[in-house]
Parts: C-alpha cells; sequence; structure tokens
C-alpha cells in the first residue's frame, strides 16, 4: 500500500499590503509602508532594493512603477505561499480588484451601478447585466505566465463562477421586456437560467480557455453563492458543465458559509469535477479529538460519503475569520476525522476560504500550523 | 370607492456620501458627527423625494441601523448583536439577537436618532420594525414570540403611536421556511397590543403557500413580494388590505409606472381592502440613485390609480 500524502494549498486571495493599496489607489505611500515591504522581503528572501526604490516616490506612480509594484506584490504572495510549505501555489490574487468586480470588469455587457451594504458599514459595488455579456480576451493570462514563470510549485488558478456573477448581478437584460411582477417561478427562473449558462459560455469559460491553453492544468471555480438559493443548485451545477465543457483541465469548485446538504444529490450531476473545497473549520470545535463530537463542524462528510459523487473533498482545516492560530494537533485530527470518513485518497487540504481578511503574519503562521498538522496526519496514517 | 396609498417601509438605500462617511468611520478618518451630518442631509433628501412623489405616508429609512434587528438587540436587556447571518437569499448580512435572558426587556423604547420623530409629520408616517416572530426565529438562542412581542416590540410600537406614528409594518421574513408557526406569529401580534393598524410584510420572498394562512390573523395588512410570488397564489376575494410589493428592491431595473398600475388594476379587482403600493423589501438592496427613481415611479402608478378611484 503506498503511503498517504496529502496535497496542500490556500484557496486564492491573501491581504494585499498598504504599499500596493496605496500606489495603486493613488494614495501616498508611507514610510511604514516601505518597512513593511523591506521585512516581508527579508522574510520571504524577495530582493527588496528596486521595489523600495520605487516606493520611496511615496506617490505619483507612473503606470510602469504601477506594474512593477504590480509584479512585486504577486511575487511576495507566491513566495508567501511557497515558504509556509504549501504543495500548491497562485498569487494570493494581488493583482485582483475583489472577485466579483474582478470579472464583471473584463467583460462587456456590464455597467457599474453602484454601492450596496453588504453588513454594516460593509459595502460592495453591484454592476448590472445590460446587454447579452461576452468576455473576448484571456484577461488572467499576464497573471497567470507571471505565476507559472515565479514558482517551481503546481499552480491552481481561481476564477469566479459563473452562477455567482449571475446571482451577485442586477438584470437589466434578461429580465427586461415581459415584466416579471406577479409572474410564475418558472418564467422568473428561466431568465436567471439563460442568464446564468451565458456567464459561463462567454464570460468564464473564454478566460478559463486561453489560462489553459498557456499551460494551465489546474483551475478552481469559485461558487460562494452556490447555496444561496437552494432551488437553483441544479443551476449551478449545469453553469460548471457548461464553463468546463470540452476544456481539458483539472477543475475544482470551491463554496464556503453555506448549507451543504443542499448540494444533494445534485452534485452528481457534476462532469468531471476533480474536487469540492469546502469550508468546515469555521463550524467546528477548537479542541483536538477524532470522534464525531469532536468534530462538529465535519458531520456533512457522511452525507459526501453517501453520494454516488465520488471527486476529493478539499478540507477546509483553518478559519479565516479568527486570528486563532489552529494548532498542528488540531489540524491533523481534522485531517484524520475526515480521512476515517471518506478514506485518505479523496482528502486534499485547504483553508476554509481566502486569507485576505488576515494579516499576512497571521496568514502566514495559519498555513505554516496547516501544514505541520497535514504531515502530523500522514504520519499517524502511515505509521512512522 | 377603494383606497390606495403608496409609501416606502424599511431600511433605505445610504447615498455615496453617506457609504464614503461610514467607511472613513470604520477606518478612523472621520467622526461620529461628521456622520451624523450626512445622515441629516440623506434624510432630508429621502423625505423630499417622498414629498415629491406624493406618498401617503412618510419614512425616515432608518439610515442608521445597520440591520434590521440591531438597534433592539442593542437597546433590550437580555438581547446583545450576535452572529453575522445572511439575510434570505440576498447577498446581505445580519447580526443575528443573542439571547442572554428568558425574557428580554426593552429598557427603553428606541428614540432619537432611531426614529427620526421630529423630522417626520405627525399622524402621516409609518414606522418599521422586526415581526416579534422574525426576531425570535433568527435569534441565536432560545426565545418566545410572544416574550419578544410583550416586553420589546409592544412597548415600541406604543411609544411610536404616542409619537405621531399611523401605521406600523412588521416585517417578517422567517415564513418562508418549512419550519414556519403561523400560530405562534398570531399569538405574537395579539400580544403586541397596538393602538394602530399592524401589517406584516413579507420580504423577498414566495408567500404563496402561507397567505391561505396569514389572511386569518387578526392583522389588517398583508405585504407580498409580487416578484418572488406568483399573483395566482394570492387567496381570492383578498380580505385584508393588500401591500403590494411592486417595485423591486433587488434590481436596478426601474419599473414602468403604467406597468405598476395595470398590475394595480388586476389585484383590485380581487381585493376586500386598501391597495398600498410598497417596494417588495428594503430599498437598501439597491444604490441610493436608483433607490431614488423608484420611489418616484412608485408615486406615479399610485397617482395614476387614484385618478381612476
Amino acid at each position: 500500500m503506498s503511503e498517504v500524502r496529502f496535497v496542500t494549498r490556500e484557496i486564492g486571495s491573501l491581504a494585499k499590503p498598504g504599499w500596493r493599496v496605496k500606489s495603486i489607489a493613488g494614495r501616498p505611500v508611507e514610510k511604514t509602508d516601505i518597512e513593511y515591504a523591506r521585512k516581508w522581503g527579508d522574510r520571504l528572501d524577495i530582493d527588496t532594493e528596486k521595489l523600495t526604490e520605487i516606493l520611496g516616490k511615496g506617490t505619483n506612480f507612473s503606470d510602469s512603477e504601477k506594474a512593477q509594484i504590480q509584479d512585486q506584490a504577486a511575487l511576495y504572495g507566491i513566495r508567501l505561499l511557497e515558504n509556509s510549505g504549501l504543495d500548491v501555489v497562485y498569487d494570493g490574487e494581488q493583482r485582483r480588484s475583489e472577485m466579483y468586480d474582478h470579472a464583471v470588469k473584463h467583460a462587456h455587457g456590464f455597467e457599474t451601478r453602484g454601492t450596496v451594504r453588504s453588513w454594516d458599514n460593509k459595502y460592495y459595488t453591484k454592476a448590472a447585466v445590460v446587454e447579452k455579456p461576452l468576455v473576448d480576451t484571456t484577461y488572467d493570462l499576464e497573471e497567470y505566465e507571471f505565476v507559472r514563470d515565479n514558482t517551481e510549485r503546481t499552480v491552481k488558478v481561481p476564477f469566479t463562477g459563473a452562477y455567482t456573477v449571475m446571482d451577485w448581478s442586477y438584470d437589466e437584460h434578461y429580465a427586461r421586456g415581459d415584466s416579471f411582477l406577479g409572474a410564475s417561478a418558472e418564467r422568473r427562473m428561466d431568465a436567471r437560467r439563460i442568464f446564468g449558462v451565458d456567464a459561463a459560455r462567454d464570460v468564464v469559460r473564454p478566460n478559463l480557455a486561453g489560462i489553459v491553453e498557456a499551460g494551465a492544468d489546474w483551475v478552481q471555480i469559485d461558487e460562494p453563492a452556490a447555496t444561496t438559493r437552494p432551488e437553483e443548485v441544479p443551476l449551478v451545477v449545469e453553469t460548471f458543465n457548461a464553463t468546463r465543457e470540452g476544456i481539458d483541465v483539472l477543475c475544482s469548485i470551491h463554496i464556503c458559509f453555506s448549507d451543504y446538504s443542499c448540494l444533494f444529490p445534485h452534485i452528481e450531476g457534476l462532469d468531471d469535477c476533480y474536487e469540492l473545497q469546502l469550508e468546515f473549520s469555521n463550524r467546528d470545535s477548537l479542541e483536538t479529538g477524532t470522534k464525531d463530537a469532536d468534530r462538529p463542524g465535519y458531520a456533512i462528510l457522511e452525507r459526501f460519503r453517501e453520494s454516488e459523487w465520488d471527486g476529493k473533498i478539499g478540507l477546509g482545516v483553518i478559519d479565516i475569520h479568527t486570528d486563532f492560530i489552529e494548532p498542528p494537533e488540531l489540524v491533523r485530527d481534522r485531517i484524520l476525522y475526515a480521512a476515517g470518513v471518506l478514506g485518505p485518497e479523496r482528502i486534499e487540504v485547504n483553508t476554509d476560504c481566502g486569507l485576505r481578511t488576515r494579516s499576512w503574519e497571521v496568514s502566514y503562521e495559519k498555513l505554516v500550523s496547516m501544514v505541520e498538522g497535514t504531515r502530523l496526519a500522514e504520519e499517524a496514517l502511515n505509521g512512522s | 370607492m377603494r383606497e390606495i396609498k403608496a409609501y416606502v417601509p424599511g431600511i433605505y438605500a445610504r447615498s455615496e456620501a453617506l457609504v464614503r462617511a461610514t467607511r472613513d468611520l470604520d477606518r478612523g478618518r472621520t467622526t461620529q458627527e461628521t456622520v451624523a451630518e450626512r445622515e441629516a442631509t440623506d434624510l432630508h433628501d429621502f423625505l423630499e423625494v417622498q414629498r415629491e412623489a406624493s406618498l401617503d405616508y412618510f419614512s425616515d429609512g432608518l439610515l442608521n441601523w445597520q440591520d434590521i434587528f440591531r438597534p433592539l438587540d442593542e437597546a433590550a436587556e437580555g438581547l446583545r448583536p450576535g452572529p453575522l447571518t445572511r439575510f434570505l437569499n440576498t447577498n446581505t448580512f445580519f447580526r443575528a439577537p443573542a439571547v442572554e435572558a428568558e425574557t428580554p426587556k426593552l429598557a427603553e423604547p428606541l428614540g432619537e436618532p432611531f426614529f427620526r420623530i421630529g423630522d417626520l409629520p405627525r399622524g402621516r408616517w409609518a414606522a418599521t420594525l422586526p415581526s416579534p416572530h422574525a426576531l425570535a426565529h433568527f435569534s441565536a438562542g432560545e426565545l418566545s414570540s410572544q416574550a419578544v412581542a410583550e416586553t420589546v416590540i409592544g412597548p415600541q410600537i406604543r411609544w411610536l403611536v404616542g409619537n405621531g406614528c399611523a401605521m406600523v409594518i412588521l416585517q417578517e421574513a422567517a415564513l418562508f421556511s418549512g419550519e414556519r408557526d403561523v400560530f405562534g406569529l398570531g399569538e405574537a401580534l395579539d400580544a403586541l397590543e397596538s393602538p394602530v393598524p399592524l401589517a406584516i410584510q413579507l420580504p423577498f420572498g414566495d408567500a404563496g403557500e402561507v397567505l391561505g394562512e396569514l389572511v386569518e390573523l387578526d392583522v389588517e395588512a398583508i405585504g407580498v413580494d409580487f416578484y418572488a410570488t406568483d399573483v395566482a397564489a394570492l387567496p381570492r376575494p383578498f380580505p385584508k388590505t393588500l401591500l403590494a410589493g411592486v417595485i423591486d428592491a433587488r434590481n436596478s431595473l426601474l419599473e414602468e409606472p403604467e406597468e405598476i398600475a395595470e398590475f394595480g388594476r388586476q389585484l383590485l379587482e380581487e381585493l376586500e381592502g386598501e391597495l398600498h403600493l410598497v417596494p417588495n423589501g428594503d430599498l437598501q438592496f439597491v444604490p441610493e440613485k436608483i433607490a431614488r427613481e423608484k420611489v418616484r415611479r412608485l408615486g406615479e402608478a399610485a397617482r395614476i390609480l387614484k385618478k381612476e378611484q
């Protein structure tokens, strides 16, 4: 029997450092920002001379300087993930604004409408689809090529999924014409379905296909909205299939902070989905242990075991909402529990979601602990 | 002749300027006073839009409410803001009321600045509160709807009425799941002892399955989202006042007043009570400039229908 070896990776986003945010937004870069760049450069073994020289200007960066700053931010992201010991990396999405905005601003057919509240004094920008949407460039090509050329590790490229693009957009195109006022659920659903499939085929797919053509062999479709409307999970499946149809690539889906029971039995309709990367630790106990009662956050794994869908589970073992550093032993027990339910061959290891709300210090410590815990789990399973 | 009214319950959209001010407050770049000044400007603008649209009741837009439960969670002994929770199937979240005592109690009813009674015309304004059933249902902990009605929402309603409120809309988002407790809602409504008409509004969801039970409750008006509810599901004749959610607060697409009026004509044929035109939920789900235009169009639709009566 071959030895168990779990693949470790992050989900996508890391926080953007002040020097990256301010320089691109046109705000003055301060001495403390430059110090931060220098400190992390030393820690990650990156030559900071050129970057700190550019940042020293403080303001009014040229386009060329901004491009160099973006490159350096991406390099810091890659190195941070590499140094923490991950097997699979990307650039912490350092070039992207926000996952929804990044997708729709590169597509024809969307117009920004303004700001709405997410919660409290937190807001996000929403766009409306105003005509059949279309992406006619591989807009993430430069981003991907930079990562590919700057790491020896496996690369997994994250994309915002079509269902989420549809669900988070206003609809001024598909809902126009016949009024939906007092209409049947079927009529309303039809419009959302057409929008979702168009977003899959003509918004997400062209960019993804271009990246695969450039050499990417593993992509991750992010669908945070996947279970927002449980009755539409079949549409999530349909848009996933439409996105990857005919493209030869390892394809994962990331879904977080959701009621996963809504996924059954619909995930059985996923075409060639390598894995579901899911969040669990957010709802789990912080105590060690591998019994059912010790791991309440992972109870849903039983449903995956019973399901005919037999892909891998990207096991979220790190909570991205707190600064608590999960001890390696806790990570180990979460993995061992999941391996006991599904078998170790179906498990890969990741954070619950992107770490962009955590500082780099916290993110790094969490990832290091995640890798250490993974090694402990392997030792336990391999009997060494 | 049937009475037709139009108004805008719930949390209204914050202007881009107020968004900036509140963001700056969180980042320590501005003061609470500056935010309060900006809120006052937003309130003035919102009241002006309602006046121009000739709405029948005014609303203050709850501009400083972080969510529909929050000020009550913070004011009531035995409650506090709890975990962040998704509001229905939207991308907006609220703090679920966390329960610290079996019977929470409003220490003092909420006044200014949570209800801007100084800016609202006495006897011509409507207030929005969470339904006691929704507050209990969404709480993190064990809480009875009746206790919430008796010791939190009821005292608040009586204070509002004493300060010129003409109508109270209870936002009820907890009737869409299989666990709904219409009987419990009915008991809670009785316990409110409201001196003014009460409306139960079901925002952003299909009310079709529950309308038959709701019309049996002792409540003057029921609010239905007609962008999520098939009009065929409306019990006929409809024995109550209907708050018809005819403005889609979840989409930026602007409604045509004549289209709303045509839909209103169909509804009038089925109604025994009054027809009140409202958005299908809080207008905070669209940016303020769009919300403003939707309010104007709501008023225009009501004007068309009133002329025909």
